[in-house]
């Protein structure tokens, strides 16, 4: 096999790879911005655990995190950067080929 | 020698499922506030600002009392009902939304104020009120 016929799983996105990565960036995909908590709830993991990931999704420039107060309580929003943005549309074009399915 | 783990069309294909109803669930449990808010706050600003164009008097003030009662029960509704999910009224895209509203709105107030009484000025303006509202309701639904 040549480098032009690379398998596709050489695509995937290393740092995507992680499920927990994986099901944050889904759960931004449509969403754009989402809360700590919302992205928790969906995501349906620990806080401590979401944190872990969500900086290093944040190192890697994939994702944004904004602080803010609500009165006392501080809020936390995730927001997909451009960067995470087209790294998950490769990583799901990707997965969509060796799926076999016609990428979109 | 090649190291990545290999993996198989059904694991791409659970994968693919599990990202598009995880994008889906998150997107439905979050937005339906915002979209039932810009879309109410569309066309009660459109009757309104159509009402204010075309009467005087007393009917003029009970439009404009109508149009704010209306505005400012709908931002209550908004506000209860976005709590625990306002991470989204922070977001680029959804200032974009209330700004294209807003300025749509200012159109039509001052179709309003300056050319009261033309009908068709008025169903110009008042009917971009609905559109633009339209349009961002329906991006944001089907995003």
């Amino acid at each position: 096999m040549t480098a032009l016929e690379q398998h596709p799983r050489h695509r995937l996105d290393d740092l995507l790879q992680n499920p927990v990565r994986f099901s944050i960036v889904a759960a931004l995909d449509r969403a754009g911005t989402l809360g700590f908590g919302e992205v928790r709830d969906a995501v349906e993991i620990t806080d401590s655990a979401l944190s872990k990931q969500v900086s290093s999704l944040e190192s890697a420039g994939y994702l944004s995190v904004g602080k803010s107060f609500v009165g006392k309580m501080p809020r936390t929003s995730l927001t997909l950067t451009r960067l995470g943005r087209s790294a998950w549309a490769a990583h799901l074009a990707a997965l969509r080929e060796i799926a076999g399915e016609p990428n979109r | 020698m090649d190291t990545t783990p290999t993996m198989t069309a059904t694991e791409a294909q659970r994968l693919l499922d599990k990202a598009d109803r995880l994008s889906r669930s998150a997107h439905n449990a979050t937005r339906w506030p915002y979209i039932a808010f810009i879309l109410a706050l569309g066309v009660a600003t459109s009757m309104g600002t159509f009402a204010m164009a075309l009467t005087a008097g007393d009917a003029f003030g009970l439009a404009y009392v109508g149009t704010l009662a209306v505005v400012f029960a709908l931002l209550i509704f908004f506000m209860a009902s976005i709590q625990g999910r306002s991470a989204f009224s922070r977001s680029r895209r959804w200032t974009g939304y209330i700004v294209s509203w807003f300025i749509a709105y200012a159109a039509a107030l001052a179709v309003a104020i300056w050319a009261h009484g033309s009908v068709l000025l008025a169903g110009i303006a008042s009917g971009l009120v609905l559109v633009v509202a339209m349009i961002c309701a329906a991006r944001e639904a089907r995003s």
